[in-house]
């Protein structure tokens, strides 16, 4: 059933404000419902006023319920909830299935963010992520929203480290998932190098992320993440990649990866600036092709004095 | 996890087999004889191409992205290896740039939407833009729809400053961007006027936050969207650096709109390599364009990307974001390929080539992708094979396709007295010809399927963002 302002008696003292275009003949003009178009009318005729009200926050919701993409509606939705200082437990609960009807929705995740940080309590929230990472395991919003709700809750928890692992378990090739780790890791120390035994057994975990499928990326840039994050010699890990490449043995490769980070241990050895060139050439004819150039580039980088980490 | 679901399809298996195939497809002059038609021996050097690009390394273990992957390259390879969608090859067996299709696709988009289309009603300036850059990329002209875009838009405009997607909308800062774009599109002092620029300064100042980066919307969220949106429109208006009296970051001790912007885009350098959305988040393709372009209006490229980056580490993520065999680009590690990437990664190599180097991405596969991939059979451009054309990946398609077919130079001494004030960088770009091969690679496009040069930082038809910037440099007062 379509809802209508213009006969109710409890709005009978706005006065919509009806959309302009500017125009005759506007570019991209959507021929609004009646039902839709007259919503927006009395939205922003309240939002001149600055009315802020149990019956705006129902107005909110019906437009929500049509255009959940509205950016416009959510902020001031947010504003109204502040100001009539509502019960925001009960936002939750509708919000959720809104959310879960629009998974690719930026402004769902950013009025949740609001929420629950005036709410200050996460309760309930990993639950309701895990739910809609069960629909979409990359979402952006999802985890950028995740890492929010554990920095503002201060969730670098062993519990949170082992949820991790269950996603990457799922599936090891879950690159927001290996962010998220290396956030939980390494994020809260802002810049500051992770203790020691905290090192050893991220750098075991991606190794043994790596076994089960050495072609994948996410663990190897992970490996190398934390050795540079630590500042520590990239040269730690040549006997693991050499578990998966040798430049002597061109047909015996497993992972271009492992063909990659040799490229960078032997770029720092002494002399060793042939076996890298091994590599590069190993990547740009056989196991790598379509980044010739960006090979190049790399044994141009050689030349260079101190090489990257 | 069942190593046996999930099992590439024979073809794939075929592909990925066989060391040997770039050999054994080789045609020899008999062969040729052999062959039925012209068109089948192209298609038969496209599949040795593909072969020989593809990654020879495949690990055995299933998992859902493996799965989504084989799925994902077994729909397009079809259209990489023949042309399924019928249309007219280009000499090197490729389908031509479908321009007749592609332009009335465009403009319908610009035309009128029934009610369901009511979830657009908050990014309708992003509809026009994208309309109109693709439009004018593939040649046509778009003088005709000035009038209209210009009250338009003057419909989206806050009188508090900024354009939001629609009469009565909250400013927000990619509205904003999406305006002004479209608005320097059409261009003509008519349109610059338009703009509510001391409104605009005012609203700017308020999305400046403490850390250095920018929210999108009074309330919204902070991202390097924000920050790229806001330079962009500093810049093309000719907005003073200092941030204005009210603005709520001088409380924190900035003066500058750029106080602490190249240290927070920094910090959206992730572990990989990459640029995320905001600090500690996921590096991603479309924030890459981002950073490198607001670093690329602070200042030349080469100075700025490589104060705030660790450019080897960034060209090694964005290289890797080619997807092999398909040519396209991926916005993430371990994702799909998707045409609206050949933007958003295609046209970081502009900037960041000022930074490392030139010659380091392969402009030939990402052309192939979109040209043969990425072409809708009734018009527009696609994310790949399977999904429906929309205006944001006909634009973004396009151009990436003018990223791979052009290069462009930053250059000190180009266009004369432009560009003299603050963030005036961007308007010292010159055109260093178009792309012929670089002895690894070669072209995969003739000249009709060439589009149109394209601002390798603002994104609108060459020529058009120093119109604007000189005329708001004539401009005394606010
Ligand atoms: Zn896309």
């Amino acid at each position: 059933m379509p809802k209508f302002y213009h006969d109710d008696p409890e709005w009978a003292d706005i006065e919509p404000i009806a959309q302009e275009d500017g125009g005759p003949h506007p570019l991209a003009a959507i021929a609004y419902t009646d039902e839709y178009s007259e919503a927006m009318g009395f939205l922003r005729a309240v939002m001149v006023n600055n009315e802020y009200s149990e019956r705006v926050l129902g107005l909110t919701e019906h437009i929500i319920k049509m255009n959940a993409a509205h950016y416009t509606v959510w902020l001031y939705r947010a504003k109204v909830l502040e100001q009539l200082g509502a019960d925001l437990r009960r936002e939750i609960a509708w919000l959720n299935p809104t959310a879960l009807k629009h998974l690719k929705n930026y402004q769902i995740w950013n009025h949740r963010q609001t929420i629950i940080d005036k709410l200050g309590s996460p309760e309930g929230e990993s639950e309701f992520i895990s739910t809609m990472l069960e629909q979409d395991s990359k979402n952006y919003h999802v985890w950028s929203y995740r890492q929010w709700l554990v920095q503002r809750f201060d969730l670098y928890t062993d519990e949170e480290l082992k949820w991790t692992e269950n996603m990457i378990e799922e599936d090891v090739r879950n690159n927001s998932a290996w962010n998220h780790r290396f956030y939980l890791v390494v994020g809260k120390k802002d810049g500051q190098a992770v203790p020691e035994d905290a090192v050893q057994r991220e750098l075991e975990y991606a190794k043994a992320a790596i076994r089960k499928a050495p072609q994948n990326q996410s663990p190897w840039n992970y490996l190398r993440g934390i050795l540079r994050h630590n500042k520590l010699p990239i040269a730690m890990i040549k006997g693991f990649a050499l578990e998966f490449a040798d430049v002597e043995k061109p047909d015996d490769v497993y992972s271009s990866h492992a063909l990659d980070t040799l490229v960078d241990i032997y770029a720092e050895e002494e002399d060793k600036k042939e076996e890298a060139k091994k590599a590069l050439e190993l990547l740009a004819t056989r196991y790598d092709p379509i980044r010739k150039q960006y090979w190049n580039y790399r044994k141009g980088l050689l030349g260079q004095t101190s090489a990257m980490a | 996890m069942a190593a046996s679901s999930g099992k590439p399809s024979s073809r794939l298996e075929e592909l990925l087999s066989s060391s040997k195939r770039v050999e054994d497809l080789s045609l020899t002059d008999d062969e040729y004889e052999d062959m039925e038609t012209i068109s089948t021996v192209l298609e038969s050097a496209n599949a040795t191409y593909i072969s020989s690009v593809a990654l020879p390394l495949q690990d055995l273990l299933t998992t859902e992205t493996s799965e989504v992957q084989d799925e994902t390259l077994e729909a397009i390879l079809p259209f990489l290896e023949g042309n399924p969608n019928g249309f007219e090859l280009n000499s090197f067996g490729i389908p031509k740039l479908q321009r007749k299709i592609h332009i009335p696709f465009l403009h319908h988009a610009l035309g009128d939407y029934p009610p369901q289309f009511a979830a657009m009603d908050a990014s309708k300036p992003w509809i026009l833009y994208w309309c109109l850059q693709g439009l004018t990329a593939l040649g046509c002209s778009v003088d005709d729809y000035r009038e209209r875009v210009i009250y338009t838009f003057a419909s989206c405009q806050h009188p508090q400053g900024g354009f939001g997607g629609g009469h009565g909308q909250l400013p927000h800062l990619a509205a904003t961007y999406a305006a002004i774009l479209s608005l320097v599109i059409v261009g003509t002092p008519k349109a610059y006027s338009s703009i509510n620029r001391s409104a605009m300064y005012s609203f700017l100042g308020q999305m400046k936050q403490a850390d250095g980066g920018f929210t999108m919307a009074p309330g919204g969220e902070e991202d390097i969207r924000g920050a790229f949106c806001a330079l962009v429109t500093l810049s093309l208006l000719t907005l003073p650096l200092e941030l204005p009296p009210d603005a709520p970051a001088r409380k924190h001790g900035l003066t500058s709109f750029t106080d602490r912007l190249g240290e927070w885009i920094g910090k959206c350098q992730t572990f990989e390599g990459g640029i995320s959305a905001a600090p500690t988040n996921e590096a991603h393709g479309a924030y890459a364009f981002c950073g490198l372009g607001c670093l690329s209006i602070m200042g030349p490229p080469k100075e700025t990307v490589n104060q705030y980056l660790d450019v080897p580490h960034l060209v090694q993520w964005l290289s890797y974001r080619q997807c092999a065999p398909e040519g396209g680009y991926n916005g993430r590690t371990n994702k799909l390929v998707d045409g609206c990437y050949s933007h958003w990664v295609g046209s970081c190599w502009a900037l960041l080539e000022e930074a490392a180097g030139p010659g380091i991405f392969n402009r030939s596969a990402l052309g192939r992708y979109i040209l043969s991939a990425a072409q809708f059979k009734k018009g527009g451009l696609i994310d790949k094979p399977g999904k429906r054309p929309d205006a944001y990946h006909t634009c973004y398609n396009l151009a990436g396709l003018s990223a791979a077919q052009y290069q462009y130079k930053f250059d000190e001494r180009a266009n004369g007295d432009i560009g003299q004030g603050a963030l005036g960088a961007p308007y010292y770009w010159k055109v260093d010809g178009e792309w012929q091969g670089d002895g690894v690679w070669g072209k995969v496009w003739d000249k009709d399927d060439i589009v149109q040069l394209i601002h390798p930082v603002f994104v609108v038809p060459w020529g058009k963002a120093e119109e604007c910037r000189s005329y708001f440099e004539g401009k005394k007062d606010l």
